[in-house]
């Protein structure tokens, strides 16, 4: 596969326009376009054989529908209520609740928040005998989070689920050294470090 | 009516005990009583002027875990009170009545970050519902800490939001500046070419372009304008 220069994948993206392109790139852009050009976008044509043999299989099928099929195909439901039907399932579920216990006992789902992340934090921090991470997100508790040694030798990782927003973290290196991640930006803690800046 | 301007009262004097009992629980045997002391009326003054109170509780506990004396972790906790305001002031000045305590909040960090109040402004004035003050905020600070210039950040998040680019490419313009960065522009190159690519999408007919390249543009010297 081609590997374009970043600006010309703009390009193709329409993020920018060919004469927007430096002069060097702006025949590998003219390329790229002729590539995307270039490609068929023709419907596939069947041979007349194929096309009936697979219409006729199609048909079969949906002449003989099997029990199980009937049974388990997806189907459109129509359900249709009066308000005088109310009445008497809402004291039907009312007892129904009485009878096996009270609304709201049941678990919780733990379904996922659209407002949260997971984020992988990495270290390479080959001297240390143990890591942890601290930060706004575990009340900069450097017991909380410790980071365990990955496969390759010095690196530790740890993976959390945070919520979005922003938060400001370091790594704490063998319990004592506050440590900024050193791949993410990083602001004045006021203390005369820096954090580290994490922004979901 | 007489009920309900008691209630309005009884809420008025709980609040800042309540805020005291939480601060107090939040910071006990993290900070030393001192410590916990200026910070209960930190927050109690802070709470009287719709500032959130968690970041001046964060600022202490992030004292205390990282073994720093009490006389400078109260600094820091006024200077995180002081940025406070100084963000409250910014969102009105940017047409934000009242601001959100998230939008304060979003706003102290860009301002620490580096930003001016006349940044948080502009950008507050510009975010409009469809992004949300504080993430505006927040991308704008997290860019600053990165090390792109205020106006460039002005001029991208302008640019984006111009553009009508979804909110997540907003808050994506961060990692995108730090891609830029891995391939060697500098965080201004980065964000400028960035800004460029916004408005050519944004405008069907992109005006003649500049001679630099996008994303190559020398910065401009702010001491020769």
């Amino acid at each position: 596969m081609t590997d374009f220069h970043p600006l010309v994948k703009q390009l193709l993206d329409g993020e920018v326009t060919l004469a927007q392109l430096p002069p060097e790139l702006r025949a590998e852009g003219e390329e790229a376009l002729r590539l995307l050009e270039a490609v068929n976008r023709d419907p596939v044509a069947l041979t007349a054989a194929v096309e009936a043999r697979v219409m006729g299989a199609v048909r079969r099928r949906a002449a003989a529908p099997s029990l199980w099929r009937r049974l388990t195909e997806p189907r459109e439901l129509h359900l249709r209520w009066r308000p005088w039907t109310l009445a008497p399932a809402l004291a039907a579920a009312a007892a129904l609740v009485l009878l096996f216990g009270r609304p709201g006992s049941a678990p919780t789902a733990l379904a996922p928040s659209p407002a949260t992340a997971t984020v992988r934090f990495v270290l390479f921090a080959p001297q240390a005998q143990q890591v942890a991470l601290a930060g706004t997100f575990n009340q900069w508790d450097a017991a909380a989070t410790p980071l365990v040694p990955s496969g390759t030798p010095g690196v530790w990782t740890a993976t959390l689920t945070l919520p979005a927003g922003q938060h400001q973290y370091a790594f704490v290196v063998d319990g004592a050294r506050w440590v900024p991640d050193p791949a993410a930006p990083t602001v004045d803690d006021g203390f005369g470090r820096r954090n580290s800046v994490l922004t979901l | 009516m007489t009920l309900r301007l008691l209630a309005g009262l009884l809420v008025i004097a709980a609040t800042p005990l309540g805020a005291q009992g939480d601060v107090a629980a939040r910071l006990a045997g993290r900070v030393s009583p001192e410590v916990a002391a200026l910070v209960r009326q930190l927050a109690v003054d802070a709470a009287a002027r719709g500032l959130p109170v968690d970041p001046l509780v964060q600022k202490a506990i992030e004292g205390g875990a990282k073994g720093v004396p009490a006389d400078r972790v109260a600094s820091a906790v006024r200077g995180v009170a002081g940025q406070l305001d100084a963000a409250a002031g910014a969102l009105r000045e940017g047409g934000m009545t009242p601001p959100d305590t998230e939008a304060i909040a979003a706003g102290a960090f860009a301002l620490n970050a580096g930003l001016r109040g006349q940044d948080v402004a502009d950008l507050a004035r510009r975010s409009g519902d469809t992004y949300g003050v504080a993430a505006t905020l927040r991308v704008a600070g997290t860019l600053a800490a990165l090390g792109v210039p205020a106006a460039e950040i002005v001029a991208l998040i302008s640019e984006t939001i111009r553009a009508g680019r979804r909110p997540a490419d907003l808050l994506a313009l961060p990692g995108r500046v730090q891609a830029e960065m891995a391939r060697g522009a500098t965080p201004a190159q980065a964000a400028a070419g960035l800004a460029r690519a916004a408005a050519a999408r944004g405008n069907p007919n992109p005006p003649h372009p500049s001679p630099d390249p996008p994303g190559q543009s020398r910065p401009k010297n702010p001491h020769h304008p």
